[in-house]
């Protein structure tokens, strides 16, 4: 076979989703201010723009006038402006909207949007900058050269499920840069190896996530009004899970609902996706969705550790921004405006980096000043306590939470620590309330009306890969595995995964064994994060494959 | 002298995402485009050449919109070199002869002539998803004047400027050897197209892909587009299909499963549903003038393929409707019947036994098995002197190729794998005339969901029947008919073509495609290396059933079975009377092969498989209890109500 291809650039940004692009645009941007010419290339592995973004969304609109000054916010496809904001406490029976919000969280002004759709915009200005975009390319390797970051490479593509060469192999492209941004949003795959490589989590909380399962719905007129939001929260959470609900209210009768819980939960048995199934039987959820149809579903993880979290953001020639770095301000759950910063202060730093030809670690540190100087900072620092506070409920949360607000966000105890989440699932023998399919019995039939099965779910997302290829869900140790996922915990795994990626198979003779169809995910990352034990590492599959969303 | 390998490819609306709008009609603007899948398969072979021959040029060539540019730069993205598109709106409403006659024009205006000194072969997808004829191949062939393959599974090059190619053929396959210049078209069953890489894309981002209008490349309007096309679309009328929720089994072990499997079965009640929407009726006759365009022609004129030393079924069945045709034309229409082969005289009885009122026999050592080349020629001498108004073939491998290679000499064109054909009338609104009489050829497009009814006003109007839709027609013995024979012309340039080899066996894909009920095992029965599986689709083949199985991506992937067997890659699918799957989980693309079966039974032990929502009857428990019971039933003579098939 030909040798590897390399090709070679400025400056490689892997990921297009708002912080990717928001690079993209303000590098090209500050390289014509200082009259440079450079090559920008940005890799995603979605089919194309926006198939693999999923977002609530509503989103402050002030960073995109920094982003792209001169550029009417009209012109920017945002859904329906919020007009009408309300919290509702749910529970079995009831709810009550309480008349006050929760701090941080009012979003009169804001914006209801398909952040898929606002990055598809985000890559045409990109694009008509000089930025050279490239879809559907899977990006599974950080080239490093005496111990520094190079470029990355592009995954080999026809291998069979073993990994050897078939007949229509062809070797991954060599992507050589002088300095190359992460971006890969939330758990990205190669983030990962490159914080672990240089240890950039030293000292600094551990990530912790939470999962949200999100359905976009065309209703009748009248059911909900365009701009009309809520959050719920409550039923069909307990104390121990954080979390809760949103329904967004976007133009042409159409709404966006989902359920958002943190993966510090307990019960192995837990189910986002049945959750959020359960969620919409409830009699304000319901009245809602009432005479609609399901038109597309989708998942995602989004890390929420906050401040003491974020990893360290530069070494020699690379940076990590967005979600990749774990930019999301708690309780309100919004990173689209942090993504957009960070994206735009790497892309300062990485244009006076490329203009003093020197990108080594100490030029890079310019990004973290600027992040500490910026918005991101000021969104972030105060709430810096606000998730590790609730891991131990909802009700001792809400007193730190109440204690941050008076003392700045320090709370009466100073930094609280987290755990993987991973680490906080009990195992069979330890659980002690009622397990998931007991606590929601007789709830868990789904009609197809309102409430759907995880197969019909995920026919409604497009998903597609190929058949050919390395399984990309890596059980690290099979034997260690079965002694400890299946048989302590009961394969969280098939319960967890937001598109049936994982099943329990039990043979006649009581054999067990989790079968992967990898064919369905969804790209959610949870199974990197929520396996016990650290079981299973996602690695990213063939470029194209995952989700198709639409309007997600 | 390099080679230069020529890829033809079309840009298609993605087949799974060609959804039913609210309307009822069939929404294609939603639809995301994609290569045509065959034609991935013809770009990847000459990828493969291309690898045996290092040196090689690589042209990938289309003629479509200007949005086919997305096309042509995925095919360089693969690893092409230069791209060309034929792009004019003078060419909408082409038909295939007209596609093939504009694409063959601008290969020759591109230097690629029958006479070309430097080797170059044409490669191209079997088909096309939205259009489904599989003619365009061999009417570029016929056009340049150079041999060619279709339905082929791979193709090297042999060193000495031929090509090897591999040929499906019902039941097996044939291993052919074709000089250059030539034509191969490929099947969805060989070497699956590579992906794109990012250096090749990146050159093709940069590339400049060169476009030509009609008048750049010589051509004029007389034959293409809708006013120069031999045939056009009539009419187009909705076939609504809709598969009711499923009805489980219920029972307490095995054999009251299969019991109440049994009962459900007899019950029926749970078919997709297959209505032909009610068409619009037609405002009233108006008083044109009628035309009679056949010149004189008259007779219909089918052919009779010879396989394994017979006359193949789908030639028989196709007497029915000949029949039926002449009935409906008047006293005086001839069916007469075209049979090719080596000692095929004592066959001749048996069509006109069947409905032949004439039997026109070639016979020739050299026609043991059938050859495009010199059938195509014989075709159009018959044709040239007996003059028949409509020619009729078996949409089989070979009719499909047959047919519109003599479509491209008798300048009529096709129309491709029909399940209706009568006689009516056209009334031009525009020329205010009334074309009568006129064969309508109906045919099922867009994956089943519509009928169109297409018409042809060049004689003869030649159409190809899809196997298994008409009935053989009843034998009457001693029937009589004129047996005549013709020694035709033919010289060397007919026989370039040499079949090494013809392998006609047990299974195949293309036995999947003819089954009545397919069994089909996924990953949950192959502990016993799909015994059962295998077993329960003999045991209805000993009743007389015709039966295969299959199997489902993941076995063989473990190499349980070979890949012919698979159902539910992309581009496969199959349409049998009944499906039964059986420890089939049910991943989307798997549904989407098999969800055209007429009665689908699911067998799982899994109640939450996604297979229970996409078939009619089902049964939740372990396949090596319920397959068991099954095939004890079937050895009983149980066969899931289809009929066992007669010989004949």
């Amino acid at each position: 076979m030909s040798n590897v291809d390399t090709v070679t650039t400025d400056v490689l940004i892997i990921g297009g989703g708002p912080s990717g692009l928001a690079s993209a645009i303000h590098l090209a941007d500050s390289l014509k201010h200082k009259g440079l010419i450079q090559r920008i290339l940005l890799i995603e592995k979605g089919g194309s723009i926006g198939s693999h973004i999923l977002s609530g969304a509503v989103i402050k609109p002030e960073v995109f006038k920094e982003l792209l000054p001169g550029v009417e916010l009209s012109e920017i496809p945002f859904n329906a402006k919020v007009i009408k904001d309300s919290t509702v406490l749910l529970s079995k029976n009831g709810n009550i909207t309480l008349p006050f919000h929760i701090p941080y969280m009012n979003n009169i002004g804001n914006y209801t949007a398909s952040l898929g759709q606002i990055c598809k915009y985000l890559a045409i200005k990109a694009a008509e900058k000089g930025v050279e975009i490239y879809t559907g390319f899977a990006v599974d390797e950080i080239l490093y050269k005496d111990g520094k970051v190079i470029g990355a490479k592009t995954k080999d593509t026809g291998l069979d499920h073993h990994g050897n060469q078939l007949e229509n192999f062809q070797p991954g492209t060599r992507i050589e840069a002088k300095i190359t941004i992460f971006a890969e949003g939330t758990r990205g795959s190669l983030t990962k190896m490159l914080i672990k490589k240089f240890n950039l989590d030293k000292d600094k909380n551990e990530q912790v996530y939470s999962l949200g399962c999100k359905e976009l719905w065309s209703v009748p007129q009248g059911n909900i009004e365009a701009g009309q939001i809520y959050h719920t929260m409550g039923y069909p959470l307990n104390n121990d899970e954080f979390g809760g609900g949103f329904i967004y209210g976007l133009n042409d009768n159409k709404v966006a609902v989902g359920l958002v819980v943190g993966l510090d939960y307990k019960d192995p048995s837990f189910d986002v996706h049945d959750a959020m199934q359960v969620w919409k039987t409830t009699s304000f959820v319901s009245k809602i969705l009432k005479g609609g149809r399901l038109l597309e579903y989708g998942a995602k993880t989004l890390p929420e550790g906050g401040h003491y979290a974020i990893p360290k953001l530069y070494v020699d020639n690379a940076l990590i921004i967005g979600d990749s770095a774990g930019f999301v301000t708690m309780p309100a759950l919004k990173g689209i405006h942090l993504a957009i910063k960070s994206g735009m202060l790497a892309a300062k730093t990485a244009a006076n980096a490329l203009s003093n030809n020197d990108t080594s670690e100490k030029s890079l540190q310019q990004y973290e000043t600027l992040v500490n100087n910026s918005m991101i900072h000021d969104d972030m620092y105060p709430v810096r306590n606000f998730r590790q506070g609730f891991a131990k409920g909802t009700i001792v949360g809400g007193f730190h939470f109440g204690t941050q607000l008076i003392s700045g966000g320090a709370g009466f105890f100073g930094r609280l620590r987290s755990h993987a989440d991973y680490q906080t699932t009990q195992k069979l023998s330890e659980l002690k309330a009622k397990p998931f399919k007991e606590r929601f019995k007789g709830k868990l039939e789904f009609d197809k009306v309102l409430t759907f099965d995880k197969a019909t779910d995920i026919y409604h997302s497009g998903v597609y890969h190929d058949e050919q290829q390395v399984v990309h869900l890596h059980i690290k140790d099979q034997e260690k595995f079965n002694a400890i996922n299946i048989e302590q915990y009961g394969a969280p795994e098939q319960f967890f995964c937001s598109s049936e990626v994982y099943e329990l198979h039990i043979n006649k003779d009581g054999k067990k064994e989790l079968r992967i169809h990898a064919e369905n995910c969804m790209h959610c990352k949870t199974c990197d994060i929520k396996s016990p034990g650290d079981g299973i590492t996602w690695v990213v599959p063939n470029g194209g494959n995952g989700p198709d969303f639409q309007n997600m | 002298m390099a080679l230069t390998i020529i890829s033809l490819i079309k840009q298609v609306p993605v087949p799974s995402e060609m959804r039913m709008g609210e309307d009822g009609l069939m929404d294609r603007t939603k639809a995301k485009s994609i290569i045509n899948i065959d034609c991935t398969f013809g770009l990847e072979a000459g990828l493969q050449l291309k690898k045996q021959n290092p040196e090689s040029r690589l042209i990938v060539c289309s003629m479509g919109p200007g949005s086919f540019d997305v096309a042509l730069r995925t095919a360089i993205s693969m690893g092409y070199d230069e791209a060309y598109l034929l792009s004019d709106r003078k060419l909408g409403g082409s038909d295939t002869y007209a596609t093939g006659l504009a694409i063959a024009t601008m290969l020759k205006h591109l230097g690629f002539t029958k006479d070309s000194k430097d080797p170059y072969i044409i490669l191209a997808g079997r088909q096309t998803s939205d259009g489904d004829t599989a003619h365009v191949p061999s009417q570029v062939a016929e056009n340049i004047g150079i041999p060619q393959a279709t339905f082929v599974e791979s193709v090297k090059s042999d060193g000495t400027g031929n090509v090897i190619a591999k040929r499906i053929i019902e039941g097996g396959y044939q291993m052919m050897k074709l000089p250059m210049p030539c034509v191969i078209s490929l099947t969805p069953t060989g070497i699956p197209p590579r992906k794109p890489t990012l250096s090749g894309a990146i050159k093709a981002r940069n590339l400049k892909i060169t476009t030509f209008g009609i008048d750049d490349i010589g051509l004029g309007t007389e034959k293409i587009g809708i006013s120069g096309s031999p045939t056009i679309v009539a009419k187009v009328i909705n076939i609504v299909s809709e598969r009711p929720p499923i009805t489980l089994s219920e029972g307490h072990n095995e054999a009251s499963l299969v019991d109440s499997l049994i009962a459900n079965l007899k019950k029926g009640g749970n078919v997709l549903v297959k209505k032909e929407a009610e068409a619009k009726k037609d405002t009233e006759r108006p008083d044109f003038p009628e035309k009679d365009f056949r010149d004189g022609s008259s007779g219909i004129l089918t052919w009779a393929e010879i396989t394994n030393g017979n006359v193949s079924r789908p030639s028989l069945e196709l007497l029915t409707p000949a029949r039926n045709l002449a009935t409906q034309l008047g006293v005086g229409t001839k069916v007469m019947t075209l049979m090719i082969g080596k000692n095929v005289q004592h066959l001749a009885q048996t069509l006109i036994e069947h409905g032949s009122d004439e039997v026109i026999i070639v016979e020739d050592d050299k026609f043991e098995e059938y050859l495009v080349l010199p059938f195509s020629s014989i075709f159009e001498q018959v044709i040239k002197v007996r003059k028949p108004e409509i020619a009729l073939f078996a949409a089989t491998t070979s009719g499909r190729e047959l047919a519109p290679r003599i479509g491209m000499k008798t300048d009529s064109g096709v129309t491709a794998d029909c399940t209706g054909l009568e006689i009516g009338e056209y009334v031009d609104k525009k020329e205010k005339v009334i074309y009568t009489p006129i064969l309508e050829s109906r045919r099922p497009t867009y994956g089943e969901s519509k009928l169109a009814t297409i018409l042809g006003f060049v004689c003869p109007q030649i159409s190809t029947a899809r196997a298994g839709t008409f009935e053989v027609p009843k034998r009457v013995e001693g029937r009589q008919g004129i047996v005549s024979s013709v020694k035709p012309v033919l010289n060397d340039q007919d026989f370039v073509v040499e079949i090494l080899k013809t392998v006609r066996g047990e299974g195949g894909l293309q036995n999947l495609f003819e089954a009545d009920i397919i069994v089909s095992g996924g990953r949950g029965t192959t502990t016993d290396n799909l015994g059962l599986i295998k077993a329960l689709a003999e045991a209805l083949r000993s009743q007389g059933v015709n039966a295969e199985w299959s199997c489902s991506r993941p076995v063989v992937d473990e190499g349980v079975a070979e890949y012919a067997r698979q159902v539910g890659q992309t581009g496969k699918t199959i349409r049998p009377k009944l499906y039964i799957a059986v420890g089939i989980s049910g991943a989307i693309q798997h549904i989407a092969g098999m969800k055209e079966a007429e009665k689908i039974i699911a067998i799982d032990h899994n109640p939450k498989a996604n297979i229970f929502h996409n078939a009619d009857f089902g049964i939740i428990g372990e396949y090596q209890d319920i397959l068991p019971e099954l095939i004890d039933r079937v050895k009983a003579g149980f066969t899931f109500g289809i009929e066992p098939k007669k010989e004949v």
